[in-house]
C-alpha cells in the first residue's frame, strides 16, 4: 500500500475499469427496474404501473418457473460441495500422483458451458452410455429419463460437471490457508479424524464454502443455456421463460418482472449466505 | 526380545500399509477423473466421425464406420467458417480493450488506500454476479436505442464487459503482490515514475496479466447470453452455433464437430499456461466477495 | 505423568535418516532439553515423540506402554508450536476447553479446570477474545493453558519463545520452568538457543546431525564438553590440538605453537606422543598476574568493550584465541599482552 493523500486523480483511474462496468450494468439494471413498472417501456407509452406484478404474481407457470430455478440452483451448489471438498481435501497435501489429478480436474474449468452440457447430453440421453451401461449391468430393466427430465437431474449433472473444478478451487485456497500446526496441535489435544474435520477443517474453510455456494446458486439459477437444451419441457427455467416472454410473446415489461425477480433473488440469496458466513465465522 | 520383536515388525508393517492405502486412494481418484472427463470426451469425438452413411444408432455399441464426412459436413454447409472468424476477431479485441480499461483501475485497487476501495472491488464483479440473460436482455434495449445491437463494436463492448471482471481483479492481486519495500528501493536509487512503470510495475504485474488475459480471452470465447441477444442473426459465434444445433434441430454428430472444434483450443491453451497458473489466480482473485 | 523411553530411534525422509538411532530415558518430571542447530534432528525427535511421525526403527515407550502405533490423539502428550496454532475460529475459552472436549469430560468439570488453567495463566477475563485480537505473549499463554488443562503425561515444547522478543522471551522461560515444577509433568523441550537451554533444563540432550553429541545438566555440559560440536556449539571455546610430551601424577604437558603447557589430565587416557583435541573457554585465559601458570603472550587484535567484560580476539604465534579482560583494564588493538590459563579449564575432546 502506498502512503494515503488520497487524490482525485485516483478516483479518476477508476473510471475506465469501474465506470465501464456501472455503466453497462446499471444502466441494464435500471432499463429492467423501470420498464417492470411500465416507464421507458418499449411499447412506446411510459406509464407507470403494477400491473405486470400483479399478473406475473398470479400466472401458474411463471410461479413454477421461479420455483424449479430455485431448487436446481440449491442442488447444484451443494451437489458440487459435496463432489469438491472431499477432493479439496485429498489434494490438499501435495504427492507425485496429486499434481497430474490436479490437473486433470482443471480440465471441465476450461470447457465451455455449451459444450458440457453437450457432452453431459451425450452420456445421458436415453440410448447414451450410461443407460447402455446400467442395462447390460442388469441395474435398470428399461433405459431411465435422465434428460429433459421433469425433476431437472440432468441440468444438475451438467452444472456439477462443469463447476467442479471452479469449485475445488476457492476451497483448495480456503483450505490451504489452513496451518499443518492447526491440524497438528488439534490431533495432539486428542481429536480424531471426525472431529478434526468437523471442528477444524470445515469451520476454517466456510468463507470459501459459502463464497462457491453463492456463485455456484447463482450461476445455476439465473442459468438459460444449459436450462434450455437439457432442462424439462415445463416448467422452464426463469430466465427461459423471461427471454420467451420478451422476444417471442413481446411482453417485454412482464419479462423485466421476471428480470426484477432474478436480481432480487441473486442479491437475497447473497445476503443471506454473507449473514450465514458471519455467523458461522463469528464475527461481528 | 523375540515378542518385542515380533510386534515391531508388525508396526512397520502397519505403516507400510497406510502408505500403500494413500497411493491407492491416488490412483482411484485418478481413474474415476480419467472416466469423468475422459468418457465424455472420447464419446464426443466418437460421434463426430461417424460416417454419414452408416448412423450409429441402438443397439450397436460401436459406429460401424469411422470418417471425416461430419467435418466436412459442417465446414461445408454451415456457417461455422464465418462464426470461427467473429469469434476469433472478437476475443483479441475485447481482450485488448479490458486490458487497456482495466490497468488503471488495478492500479489504484492495488495499490491506493482510498475510502470504498471495497465497495468499488464488489461492484468490478458483478458482471458475474448479475444473472446474464436479465443483463443481456435489458442492455439490448440500450443498444438497440444508441445503435449498437446487430452491430460489431456493440458486442466487442459487450464482451469487454464480461472479461474485466477476471482481469480487474487478477491484475488488483497482482499489483497488491508487489512490495512497498521494492517501489521504495526503485526511489530511493532515483527512480522516476516512468521507469517506476516500466522497470518495476509492468514486469511485476507480467504473470497475473497473461493469467486476466486468457480469462478475458476464454470468456470472449465462451460467451452466449450476450451475444446470443444482441448479436444474432447479424453475427454467429460458436456458442451460437452450437445453441442452434442443441436446440429445436438436435443434430448430434454436427454439434460433436461443433463441441470439439470450441473445445480444441481451450483445452491446449489450460496445458500450455498451467506452468503460469500456479498460483491459482482464478481463486486468489475470486476467493472473497 | 510418564517416564520417556526411546530406544534406538531412527527416522528417515526419503532415506536420509533426521533421526539417527537415538537413545533416551527421561524420569518421570524431569524437564529435558533438546538442544542443536537446525536440521539436527531435535523436531523431528519430537514430533515422533508426539506421534506425528512414525519411526521407521527403534521404539517409543511412556512407562511400558509401546507407543510406536498409537495415533497422535491417543498418546496424552500436550506440545507447545512455535506458531502456538491456537485454533483462529474459536476464542480463547474454547481453544482451552478443546482438549478436554475431545476427552468427553464433563461440562462442569471443563468449566472448573479451564478456569483453574486461565487463573493460573492470569487470562482471567479474556475467555471471550479471539485469537488475533491478542498479543504474542497472551497467545503464548493461551498455548500453555491450553497444553495443561488435559492434564497430560508428557508436555512437548517445540521452540514456543522463538516468536516473542527478547526480554518477554527470559520472563516467560522463568514461567514454563516455575509452572513445570509445581505441576510435575514430564517435559521435553527443543531449542537452538543455547542460553534458554541452558536456564531452564534438568538435563541437556545435545544433538547433531540426528545424533546424541552429549547428555547432562547443564553444568556438566557448560564446563565439561565431551565433544569439539558441544564445545562450540555451546558456549565460546578455543578448540586446539597438540602433543603431549610430558605426564605426571594428573597432569599433563601438551606441546602447542604458541608454548608448552600443563593441564590437568582428569580422565584422559593419551601417552607421552598423542596428539589429542582439547578445548578451553575465553573466560579462562586472562591477564597474567605474579604466579599464575601458563604464560602465553599475544598481540591483541581486536578488544570489544561488552560492558562487565572485554572481548578480546588474539594473536599467539599465528593461532587464533579468544580472551577475556576485566572492563576496567586498558587494552588496544596491536598491544603485546601476557596472559595465562588455568590447568583446571582444559577440557579433553572425543
Amino acid at each position: 500500500m502506498e502512503r494515503k493523500n488520497v487524490s482525485s486523480i485516483d478516483y479518476l483511474l477508476l473510471i475506465p475499469g469501474v465506470g465501464f462496468i456501472l455503466l453497462f450494468i446499471g444502466s441494464s439494471i435500471f432499463i429492467t427496474i423501470t420498464q417492470s413498472f411500465g416507464v421507458l417501456s418499449v411499447t412506446g407509452k411510459s406509464q407507470f404501473t403494477i400491473e405486470n406484478w400483479k399478473a406475473i404474481f398470479h400466472d401458474k407457470e411463471s410461479l413454477d418457473s421461479i420455483l424449479f430455478s430455485l431448487k436446481i440452483g440449491l442442488l447444484s451448489s451443494v451437489g458440487t460441495l459435496l463432489f469438491a471438498f472431499p477432493v479439496a481435501l485429498f489434494l490438499r497435501k501435495g504427492g507425485s500422483g496429486k499434481r497430474f489429478l490436479a490437473s486433470l480436474i482443471k480440465i471441465p474449468l476450461f470447457i465451455p458451458a455449451l459444450v458440457a452440457a453437450f457432452l453431459i447430453i451425450n452420456l445421458i440421453s436415453y440410448h447414451g452410455i450410461v443407460n447402455e451401461a446400467l442395462l447390460a449391468l442388469g441395474i435398470i430393466k428399461k433405459p431411465l429419463r435422465m434428460l429433459n427430465d421433469k425433476f431437472g437431474w440432468g441440468v444438475v449433472a451438467i452444472q456439477v460437471w462443469k463447476n467442479l473444478p471452479f469449485v475445488l478451487l476457492i476451497l483448495s485456497s480456503s483450505l490451504a490457508s489452513i496451518r499443518d500446526d492447526t491440524i497438528d496441535a488439534a490431533r495432539n489435544l486428542g481429536a480424531g479424524t471426525f472431529s478434526v474435520l468437523f471442528r477444524i477443517y470445515v469451520p476454517l474453510a466456510m468463507p470459501g464454502i459459502l463464497v462457491s455456494m453463492i456463485l455456484m446458486f447463482i450461476k445455476a439459477f439465473g442459468d438459460f443455456a444449459i436450462m434450455s437444451v437439457a432442462g424439462p419441457t415445463y416448467p422452464p427455467s426463469i430466465a427461459l421463460r423471461m427471454r420467451n416472454t420478451a422476444t417471442l410473446f413481446q411482453e417485454w415489461d412482464k419479462a423485466a418482472v421476471l428480470g426484477v425477480i432474478i436480481i432480487l433473488t441473486t442479491l437475497f440469496i447473497t445476503w443471506l449466505y454473507s449473514r450465514l458466513a458471519e455467523f458461522v465465522t463469528g464475527r461481528k | 526380545m523375540a515378542a518385542t520383536k515380533q510386534k515391531n515388525l508388525w508396526y512397520v508393517r502397519q505403516a507400510r500399509r497406510k502408505r500403500r492405502f494413500t497411493t491407492l486412494l491416488t490412483v482411484f481418484f485418478i481413474l474415476v477423473q480419467v472416466l469423468w472427463v475422459g468418457v465424455p470426451i472420447f464419446m464426443t469425438v466418437l460421434w463426430s466421425l461417424v460416417d454419414p452413411n452408416h448412423p450409429w444408432s441402438f443397439p450397436n455399441i460401436l459406429p460401424e464406420k469411422l470418417s471425416w464426412g461430419q467435418w466436412m459436413y459442417v465446414f461445408k454447409y454451415t456457417n461455422i467458417l464465418r462464426a470461427l472468424k467473429t469469434s476469433y476477431t472478437l476475443a483479441p479485441c475485447a481482450v485488448l480493450l479490458s486490458f487497456l480499461f482495466s490497468l488503471p483501475t488495478a492500479y489504484v485497487l492495488g495499490r491506493k488506500q482510498i475510502p470504498g476501495k471495497k465497495f468499488f472491488q464488489t461492484i468490478v464483479l458483478l458482471p458475474i454476479i448479475m444473472p446474464g440473460m436479465v443483463v443481456a436482455l435489458f442492455l439490448s434495449r440500450v443498444f438497440n436505442a444508441f445503435g449498437l445491437a446487430q452491430n460489431f463494436f456493440g458486442l466487442v463492448l459487450a464482451h469487454t464487459l464480461m472479461g474485466l471482471p477476471y482481469m480487474i481483479r487478477v491484475l488488483t492481486t497482482s499489483f497488491e503482490a508487489i512490495p512497498q519495500d521494492v517501489i521504495d528501493a526503485a526511489e530511493n536509487l532515483g527512480a522516476n515514475t516512468f521507469v517506476k512503470i516500466k522497470d518495476i510495475f509492468l514486469p511485476m504485474v507480467r504473470p497475473g496479466l497473461l493469467a486476466g488475459m486468457i480469462f478475458a480471452f476464454t470468456t470472449s470465447i465462451e460467451e452466449f447470453n450476450l451475444t446470443f441477444i444482441i448479436g444474432t442473426p447479424t453475427f454467429e459465434t460458436i456458442p451460437t452455433i452450437l445453441y442452434s444445433f442443441l436446440g429445436y434441430n438436435f443434430i448430434r454428430t454436427n454439434a460433436s464437430v461443433v463441441a470439439l472444434i470450441m473445445m480444441i483450443p481451450n483445452i491446449i491453451m489450460l496445458f500450455a499456461v498451467e506452468n503460469f497458473l500456479k498460483s491459482d489466480y482464478l481463486s486468489a482473485s475470486l476467493g472473497k466477495l | 505423568m510418564s517416564r520417556l523411553i526411546l530406544k534406538d530411534l531412527v527416522k528417515k525422509f526419503d532415506n536420509v535418516a533426521a533421526v539417527n538411532h537415538v537413545s533416551l530415558e527421561v524420569e518421570e518430571g524431569e524437564f529435558v532439553t533438546l538442544l542443536g542447530p537446525s536440521g539436527c534432528g531435535k523436531t523431528t525427535t519430537l514430533r515422533t515423540i508426539a506421534g506425528f511421525y512414525q519411526p521407521d526403527e527403534g521404539e517409543i515407550y511412556f512407562n511400558d506402554r509401546l507407543m510406536n502405533n498409537i495415533p497422535p490423539a491417543k498418546r496424552n502428550t500436550s506440545m507447545c508450536f512455535q506458531s502456538y496454532a491456537l485454533f483462529p475460529h474459536m476464542n480463547v475459552w474454547d481453544n482451552i476447553a478443546f482438549g478436554l472436549k475431545m476427552r468427553k469430560i464433563s461440562q462442569p468439570e471443563q468449566k472448573k479446570r479451564v478456569a483453574q488453567a486461565l487463573e493460573m495463566m492470569s487470562l482471567s477475563g479474556m475467555e471471550k477474545r479471539m485469537p488475533g485480537q491478542l498479543s504474542g505473549g497472551q497467545q503464548q499463554r493461551v498455548a500453555l493453558a491450553r497444553a495443561i488443562v488435559t492434564q497430560p503425561d508428557i508436555l512437548l515444547f517445540d521452540e514456543p519463545l522463538s516468536n516473542l522478543d527478547a526480554k518477554l522471551r527470559v520472563q516467560v522461560r522463568v514461567e514454563i520452568k516455575e509452572m513445570q515444577k509445581r505441576l510435575g509433568i514430564t517435559s521435553i523441550y527443543v531449542t537452538h538457543d543455547q542460553d534458554e537451554a541452558l536456564a531452564i533444563s534438568d538435563r541437556i540432550v545435545v544433538m547433531n546431525q540426528g545424533q546424541i553429541e552429549q547428555v547432562g545438566d547443564p553444568q556438566s555440559i557448560y564446563l565439561h564438553p565431551m565433544t569439539s560440536f558441544v564445545a562450540g556449539f555451546i558456549g565460546l571455546a578455543n578448540i586446539l590440538s597438540g602433543q603431549v610430551v610430558a605426564r605426571k601424577e594428573n597432569q599433563v604437558q601438551l606441546e602447542l605453537p604458541f608454548g608448552r603447557f600443563w593441564a590437568f589430565a582428569g580422565g584422559l587416557r593419551a601417552s607421552v606422543g598423542d596428539t589429542v583435541r582439547f578445548s578451553f573457554r575465553p573466560e579462562n585465559v586472562v591477564q597474567y598476574r605474579e604466579g599464575s601458570p601458563n604464560k602465553v603472550s599475544a598481540t591483541i587484535q581486536h578488544a570489544i568493550f561488552m560492558g562487565d567484560t572485554i572481548d578480546l580476539f588474539l594473536d599467539a604465534k599465528g593461532t587464533r584465541l579468544r580472551a577475556r579482560a576485566e572492563s576496567a583494564a586498558k587494552l588496544k588493538p596491536g598491544d603485546i599482552a601476557v596472559f595465562s590459563i588455568d590447568e583446571t579449564a582444559f577440557q579433553f575432546l572425543e
